[in-house]
């Protein structure tokens, strides 16, 4: 494949090779918003134990990137595709403009995702694995930012997904979160694959691929 | 049109209403809520295309590119539909009135039809303020097209269903089925015939127009996102490279 | 169950309706001047007094998804019917309490007899079922835009205009003013309404869920 950045030729033929199974597809992925694009041509293939970090400046569209792959928003021209499944089983997405429901406990939010989705809730096991255990019974009104950062985080690889999406996920955290994050990270390639959209260049240790969005 | 003018002044005069002479504003009036009633669920179906996942090559020279061109075109069909649509409910509402005043004595009489098509030009006015709500393409397209959709069921009851309920019939002034009874024969039945045929030849000529024009608006801004991209400030694209860090 | 979790914790919405309901009601008494009104005038503006109270507070459950940023969530976990039968079934107990609580208010303060309980009771009901799937409708259409608030309501009154006009045609044979054949049909006008509302509202809405 042969791609074009800022004048550049890169080839990266080689990579394609290197993927064992595909997980994920994206074929020349553009959107437009308001007659302008946000992003266009986007090609790239994940298998099992691929971890994508998207970087770009402020504005880059990499938030935009990540919801158009879950399929939260329209794409304009181009093709996603997944594994054979309900996408809600396939693809987990935890992004920082997405909220909680105040009113709802920890505990309650988990079962909610999991009804909603028909998968296992897990709830000990998950909330012992983002370190809320302490606080399944609190309101998510009374949650600090970071520990909302880490229920979202449990809300997303609840379904044991093939895909990981992750927008900016050390926002909010302490050095105990992006801890947090490495580890999940690493899980998720043994099983799957990640893309992390992100600013932090601690983040950016955490892929073996980078795109970069110019 | 001008023969359909000079037409609608050489039938006799309609010696059942009150003013003879000017009852002939029904030629005019009668086709009008057809039409419109027509377009509506044509702009429905048009709706119905957009989120279908199978896809029609329409008939037009322009060919949608993605799947996104054609959903694009499917909605400007739908509110060029919907546009002609509104014109065709404004002259319904128009000669309506003007008939309202002749032969009943006042320019509104709260008749049951005046008033249920009166509520469908609501409805269609409510259909402009979505889409003026939504700025991206996408949307707009989507949800206008899902409220076009919903409103068929209350027009075709505020059309045909309403006016025929027995304690609103009996309520009501306006002559209803006059088709059903025979009642539009000879010279009349002609008229508006002909005038029929004039309307639906001018609503495809103006729905073509509208086409054209949103065709043309189309190809204008992907050469603007042309212009953009190759002048200064492209798309944000990108190509996968594998990272190694030491 | 999501939704009456969230309800019963906060109670903002339901309090805010039934105080809404008293208000109108006693609005209205207050500006016919307590006058003997005909049954058909009381169900006229009992079905304003619904439909504007309906169309200002059921679209809030899909506005406030848009507004608290967890549309998102919804979109990634949940099956656009499930996400549509489970706002309208709450919309839709919502509207019949209220609907019933404000009737029920507004002929005891108007001391007008029901002559046929059961026609109104089904107007009533079969009402406001159709006014939550309607409206809930409109509600999730409108949900994306900059002004959401306004334009749901501006775009659910119209759809609701055909059955305000059904409604009071049965309600005011329920109330002694006009024949009982007139009642019959309004009444299965109006569950024809509501059954036909609630089928295709989910069709509808499974195509824009994602948008």
């Amino acid at each position: 494949m042969i791609g074009w950045v800022g004048g550049i030729v890169i080839t990266s033929k080689d990579y394609t090779a290197d993927i064992p199974e595909k997980l994920l597809t994206v074929d020349k992925l553009g959107k437009k918003y308001g007659g302008r694009w946000i992003f266009r041509g986007i090609s790239f293939q994940l298998g099992v134990g691929d971890r994508l970090v998207i970087l770009g400046r402020n504005g880059a569209g990499k938030s935009t990137l990540l919801k158009t792959i879950a399929g939260l928003t329209s794409r304009t021209e181009g093709a996603v595709a997944f594994p054979d499944g309900d996408s809600r089983h396939v693809l987990g997405l935890c992004a920082l403009e997405q909220s909680v429901y105040g009113q709802l406990t920890v505990e309650e939010h988990l079962q909610l995702t999991a009804d909603l989705r028909g998968c296992p809730a897990r709830v000990d096991e998950l909330l012992q694995q983002v370190n809320l255990d302490y606080a399944r019974t609190r309101a998510a009104s009374q949650l600090s930012t970071g520990m909302k950062a880490r229920l979202k985080l449990a809300m997303a690889i609840q379904p044991d997904p093939f895909v990981l999406l992750l927008d900016e996920p050390g926002a909010g955290l302490d050095e105990e979160g992006r801890n947090l994050v490495e580890k999940i990270t690493a899980d998720q390639a043994k099983r799957g694959c990640l893309i992390v959209a992100t600013n932090d260049p601690l983040e950016r240790r955490l892929a073996n691929l980078e795109l970069q969005l110019v | 049109m001008g023969i359909a003018v000079v037409w609608s002044y050489t039938v006799p005069d309609a010696n059942k209403f009150q003013v003879p002479g000017m009852a002939r504003i029904f030629l005019w009036h009668f086709p009008c809520p057809m039409l419109a009633v027509f377009l509506l669920i044509y702009a429905a179906w048009c709706a119905l295309r957009i989120s279908s996942r199978v896809t029609i090559k329409p008939t037009f020279s322009v060919q949608p590119e993605t799947d996104h061109d054609q959903k694009m075109l499917w909605d400007l069909r739908s509110v060029a539909a919907m546009e002609i649509g509104y014109i065709f409910c404004l002259l319904t509402m128009a000669t309506g009135i003007l008939f309202s005043e002749v032969q009943w004595g006042d320019w509104w009489s709260w008749d049951p039809r005046q008033t249920s098509f009166l509520i469908v030009l609501l409805i269609y006015a409510a259909y402009f303020a979505l889409r003026f709500a939504y700025t991206d393409a996408g949307k707009k397209a989507a949800y206008s097209g899902a409220y076009a959709l919903a409103t068929i069921l209350p027009t075709l009851f505020l059309v045909f269903v309403f006016p025929r309920i027995p304690y609103i019939k009996n309520l009501s002034l306006h002559p209803s089925d006059s088709i059903m009874k025979g009642l539009i024969t000879g010279q009349y039945g002609q008229c508006v015939c002909y005038i029929l045929a004039l309307f639906t030849v001018l609503a495809v000529y103006l729905f073509k127009l509208r086409m054209r024009v949103g065709t043309l608006e189309t190809n204008l801004e992907k050469h603007d996102g042309n212009l953009e991209n190759s002048g200064g400030s492209p798309a944000v694209t990108g190509v996968v490279r594998s990272v190694h860090l030491p | 169950m999501k939704e009456w979790q969230i309800e019963m914790r906060s109670q903002s919405g339901l309090i805010t309706g039934l105080l809404f309901s008293v208000v109108t009601v006693y609005a209205i008494s207050f500006a016919t001047l307590n006058a003997k009104l005909p049954g058909t005038v009381i169900a006229g503006l009992l079905w304003i007094a619904l439909l504007f109270s309906g169309a200002a507070s059921l679209p809030r459950i899909f506005l406030a998804e848009e507004e608290q940023g967890t549309a998102d969530l919804l979109r990634l976990v949940a099956r656009p019917h499930a996400v549509f039968w489970g706002k309208s079934i709450f919309n839709c107990l919502q509207a019949v309490v209220t609907g019933l609580i404000l009737s029920f208010l507004y002929i005891g303060f108007t001391s007008k007899a029901v002559s046929v309980p059961w026609l109104f009771t089904v107007c009533i009901a079969m009402g406001s079922l159709s006014l939550a799937g309607a409206v809930t409708l409109c509600g999730a259409i409108a949900a994306q835009a900059a002004n959401r608030s306004v334009l749901s309501a501006a775009i659910a009154v119209p759809l609701l205009l055909p059955l305000v006009a059904l409604g009071v045609s049965g309600l005011r044979v329920a109330l002694n003013d006009g024949a009982i054949s007139d009642g019959y049909v309004a009444a299965v006008g109006l569950t024809g309404y509501a059954f036909a509302t609630l089928a295709t509202g989910p069709y509808i809405f499974a195509a824009v869920w994602k948008t």
